[in-house]
């Protein structure tokens, strides 16, 4: 068992079809090479993502975008701005950072 | 085996070669000729990824000179699902990103989405082709349709994780 298991993950970019779709592919390498089996991986654009950000567990996003998640952040969402959106390494250390790993 | 996306680049004449371009905003325009000359995308259809690129910053430039220029799937002005190619032999400057960093592009892979399968498809292969150092440099060398191929050809996609 993961303590991401059973999360629910959301992934923005600003038009929601471009870099939001390639770091949920990151995203998914990820999490198989963890082992995690995750309630839902959801990605959109930032204004659809801005209000449903507080329903999510864990939202990625690009690292300019990740302040705009402040909110979210406060009612206990866990926000994560990655510099490269295609990194698997660094997504992974980022989730390590933020303790959402065992 | 169905066709990788650099093939249905070459095949449907979605490629540009340029020694240089004005500006970043010149380039996008450029970057989309060959998708709106065929068809794929409206004339204007590069003027909405200018305006994006205006309100949220450069973030569509990646690692290694790699611009993915787009708008939204299903966006006005996306007739057909397609990816359009440029070299650009000199750098092409984004401005800087938030951290400061100078965001400088040489390859442009302009998106048009209309069909989610097919975008879905084309962009699991991009990033491939975005994680494969060896196939950037070659295709940053690239002056003809011929060499994208034989740049794939050398370089296939490998597995990086």
């Amino acid at each position: 068992m993961s303590k991401l298991d059973n999360k629910k993950f959301m992934v923005c970019c600003a038009n929601g079809a471009g870099s939001s779709l390639m770091m949920k592919m990151t995203l998914q390498k990820v999490l198989t090479k963890l082992g995690v089996k995750p309630a839902s991986l959801h990605h959109c654009s930032l204004s659809e993502g801005k209000s449903a950000a507080p329903n999510y567990d864990v939202v990625l996003c690009a690292r300019n975008f990740a302040n705009m998640f402040a909110d979210a952040e406060k009612k206990g969402t866990t926000v994560l701005g990655l510099k490269n959106i295609m990194s698997a390494p660094e997504m992974e250390q980022a989730m390590k950072d933020a303790g959402l790993l065992d | 085996m169905a066709e990788t996306i650099l093939q249905k680049i070459v095949e449907r004449g979605h490629y540009k070669f340029v020694d240089r371009v004005d500006s970043w905003q010149d380039g996008v325009r450029l970057s989309c000729e060959s998708l709106a000359e065929t068809g794929y995308v409206s004339p204007d259809y590069y003027k909405q990824i200018v305006d994006c690129i205006e309100k949220y910053g450069p973030y569509v430039v990646f690692d290694h000179y790699v611009a993915m220029p787009h708008s939204q799937e299903g966006a006005e002005g996306a007739n057909q699902t397609a990816v359009g190619f440029m070299r650009v032999k000199e750098d092409v400057d984004f401005g800087k990103d938030e951290d400061g960093e100078q965001k400088i592009a040489r390859l442009f892979f302009t998106l048009a989405a209309k069909d989610p399968n097919e975008h879905l498809d084309n962009m699991q292969q991009l990033m491939a082709i975005f994680t494969n150092e060896p196939l950037l440099d070659a295709l940053m060398a690239a002056e003809t349709p011929e060499d994208i191929l034989k740049a794939e050809a050398d370089f296939p996609p490998e597995e990086d994780y």
